[in-house]
């Protein structure tokens, strides 16, 4: 994803969530007071639970209705089953006060109630609730205030189908990128963002469910709950993620504390929902912060871009309500998420395209080791002068070049081949080398085994071979001893390559000479990490050892 | 003639040798086969010697390092390499001749040629004049060269700047490797055409040349006819 895309995206959505939360005031509400006979007036009552109960609220309009504006009261998030009395006339009702142990969960928590026109003037009017609280008697508060009919219904439902098309964004995402992550198991990354998704698709939908779906006072509760684990989940997989992204020191330690932590304050005030949410998030939101900000500081890629988005997050918690603070800075955590996805899959590419070019490239590089002038050259002057001197062996020769021309172009395709097929090349070289340095070279192997699979990255003994042959000397009678050894187990796969003979120059390093980067090119083209390779001289000679982890 | 192979493949190491000793019959006193850098460059310390014959490419080692070693010495130095298009790099250095492998007896006799003929090689590529000094070799670029002045067995090179340097090949063997613009004007001196100012006549059939920077160097009576040709083509 483009940065200026993001860019534009998170401005429209702040400009959307601020505006959207603008309205005109229109009541003051002044102190409730209880009473369980409408009669005495209390300021505290104690409730068994059951029991019919009065509240008195006075609520002050601060202006007059306009032409045909109707007001209506909004009770949204308070408790219990209700008769309300504006001004002594009963507007609405609310399920069945004091009945409700013997009927049915009637009565719903967000829902406006018409004030009938001549009862709207500016002024101060009185709000009765006859009430009762079966399920919850310890959540007797009030919450009410006054506002356009219209605007009332309308708002929450304008509200939730916006959140309701971000929240389609999201399941979407989700959807994508878990399908991505069935097409490829190692990405953990993108499985942790899908079920951040997902588990933020399941947090707007749970929130607002209550605008089309009436819920009953007792059953706030498990909305709530379900919405507080979605944050909790949330609140890890996000760091969890990052951690990923930019990973620091002792990081399993610290995602423990941190949970451990995150636990604590998910417990700590468990039942006051918004609060446990808003202090999860927030605790998120530290951590995070200091994740990426460790993450521009080891100069990750993309940690910027996440630095961004949490700081976008912070200032859209300042200026926004509790509950859109929460979707917006959440939305923008997502995005940064989004945007280290996109990254890491340009990488990924990038990565992939430089394999292609590699394996082109070692493909190349085995072909030159027969048509290098250094051996083709030296092998054709050395080839004229057998033929000159004595033809007969100068045939021998022309087949052992032959032969070895053979096996390199049976092997030039392949990334592994049978260490049958690899010794048959060096061998091949043996004999055109034999020709050419007059030096009897010997060949020994031991543990090859045709009826296993022994594989090898082609030309690699082949390498090692020519880089014996040029950096020692033979011993005294002529000779040079070579020695590979296979030691197959059922997770390694061990080749040793020993050479017999006097190195040439003990100074010299060849560890970084083309043939050992051929060498580690190869082996890391077929088994990545997983493979070793030493080089060492010995008392002897030359010890090369590789180990492949199967 | 001593002659030196520098050759890890033994098999054309002989071949040379063969060829070697079936072109300069008796007139060869010695030949040494070597096969690495370091034998050779100890050999090369201890020895006189005529003619360097020498693989750029040994046991994995770069030649360029004893190139430059061997052409600052009084013998000239034949390359007999696999790669070609080292070549050029070796002809700036200064040496006799490049035989590129595979080669066959009449290649390589028409290298030797150039020693026994004193053939000049006729080549521009010729770059660098590499001279011994203490802490190594020095290459002077040929175009900070005046003129070179024969001292016995070995030449003076006096370069633009004021300076001179002693080189241990001799003026005949130079005269050999650098470029048509260097012209012999007298048995003791190579001078650059560029640099001569005019041409001196004297009383008594003597000339000489005067130079840009004003020094006066004398010209031999044979070579007279030839530095006029060149001068005034």
């Amino acid at each position: 994803m483009n940065f200026n895309y993001l860019y534009r995206f998170v401005f429209i959505f702040i400009v959307l969530v601020s505006t959207s939360c603008q309205h005109t005031f229109f009541s003051w509400k002044g102190e409730t007071v209880y009473s369980v006979n409408n009669q005495n007036w209390e300021n505290e009552i104690e409730l068994k639970g059951g029991e019919v109960f009065f509240t008195k609220t006075e609520i002050e309009i601060v202006q007059n209705p306009v032409e045909f504006q109707t007001f209506g009261l909004n009770l949204s998030n308070t408790f219990g089953e209700f008769e309300i009395f504006w001004d002594g006339v009963l507007i609405g009702r609310n399920g069945n006060p004091g009945k409700e142990s013997k009927s049915n969960l009637t009565g719903e928590m967000w829902k406006p109630y018409k004030i009938p026109r001549h009862l709207s003037q500016k002024g101060t009017h009185q709000l009765v609730l006859k009430r009762s609280l079966f399920h919850a008697p310890e959540y007797k508060g009030l919450n009410a205030f006054v506002n356009d009919y219209d605007y009332l219904l309308e708002h929450p439902l304008i509200y939730t189908a916006f959140m309701h098309i971000f929240a389609g964004g999201f399941l979407l995402a989700a959807l994508y990128f878990f399908f991505i992550f069935l097409g490829n198991k190692s990405e953990k990354t993108i499985l942790i963002f899908s079920i951040s998704c997902f588990l933020f698709f399941g947090l707007i939908l749970m929130e607002f469910i209550r605008t089309y779906i009436s819920i009953h006072y007792s059953q706030h509760q498990i909305r709530m709950e379900i919405i507080s684990y979605l944050t909790f989940f949330i609140a890890i997989l996000v760091p969890i993620y990052f951690s990923l992204q930019f990973s620091f020191p002792k990081r399993k330690v610290i995602l423990l504390l941190y949970t451990g932590f995150l636990i604590y304050i998910f417990y700590r005030n468990h039942l006051r929902y918004d609060e446990t949410s808003y202090n999860m998030a927030i605790t998120m939101w530290f951590f995070s912060f200091a994740i990426a900000l460790y993450g521009v500081y080891k100069k990750y890629k993309g940690a910027l871009i996440v630095l961004l988005a949490l700081l976008i997050c912070a200032f859209i918690n300042n200026i926004a309500y509790f509950d859109t603070s929460l979707f917006a800075g959440f939305a923008v955590i997502v995005l940064g998420m989004l945007y280290m996805l996109s990254i890491k899959a340009k990488e990924q590419r990038l990565a992939y395209e430089n394999s292609l070019l590699q394996s082109t490239r070692l493909r190349l590089e085995l072909l030159k080791k027969s048509i290098q002038p250094h051996f083709l050259m030296n092998t054709l002057t050395s080839l004229i002068d057998w033929v000159e001197e004595a033809p007969d062996k100068g045939v021998l020769f022309i087949e052992a070049l032959a032969e070895e021309f053979d096996v390199l172009n049976q092997v030039e395709n392949e990334t592994l081949i049978p260490i049958i097929q690899e010794i048959k090349l060096c061998k091949s070289h043996i004999s055109i080398m034999k020709f050419r340095k007059e030096i009897d070279y010997i060949w020994e192997d031991e543990g090859i085994n045709e009826n296993i699979k022994q594989l090898i990255p082609p030309a690699v003994i082949h390498t090692l071979l020519e880089n014996s042959i040029t950096h020692c000397l033979p011993s005294d009678e002529n000779k040079m001893h070579f020695k590979l050894i296979a030691f197959t187990t059922d997770n390694t796969q061990e080749y040793t390559f020993l050479t017999f003979g006097k190195i040439r120059n003990q100074q010299k390093s060849t560890s970084d000479g083309t043939g050992f980067k051929y060498i580690k090119a190869r082996l890391t083209e077929s088994y990545g990490e997983d493979w070793t390779f030493t080089s060492e001289a010995t008392n002897e000679g030359w010890k090369n050892t590789i180990t492949i982890q199967k | 003639m001593n002659i030196l192979i520098i050759e890890d493949e033994i098999r054309i190491a002989k071949r040379v040798e063969r060829m070697t000793k079936e072109f300069f019959l008796n007139t060869l006193q010695k030949i040494t086969s070597v096969q690495s850098l370091a034998e050779g460059l100890d050999f090369i310390k201890n020895n006189d010697l005529d003619l360097v014959l020498l693989d750029l490419n040994l046991n994995g080692e770069n030649g360029f390092d004893v190139l430059k070693e061997t052409v600052s010495g009084a013998y000239h130095t034949i390359i007999i390499s696999a790669n070609k298009h080292e070549a050029l790099k070796a002809f700036e250095f200064g040496v006799l001749d490049f035989v590129p492998k595979p080669f066959n007896k009449a290649r390589i006799e028409l290298a030797f040629n150039r020693i026994v003929k004193k053939e000049e090689v006729g080549t521009e590529n010729l770059q660098f004049l590499a001279v011994k000094k203490r802490g190594g070799i020095h290459l002077v670029n040929i175009d900070d060269v005046n003129y070179i002045k024969g001292a016995g067995v070995y030449t003076e090179i006096f370069l633009t700047n004021g300076e001179k340097e002693l080189h241990d090949k001799s003026l005949e063997k130079l005269s050999q490797l650098l470029p048509k613009s260097f012209e012999r004007i007298h048995k003791s001196y190579l001078v650059k055409t560029t640099e001569i100012k005019e041409i001196i006549v004297k009383t008594g059939s003597q000339y000489a040349v005067e130079l840009q920077n004003g020094e006066i160097l004398p010209v031999g009576r044979t070579k007279y006819k030839a530095l006029k040709a060149t001068l005034f083509q």
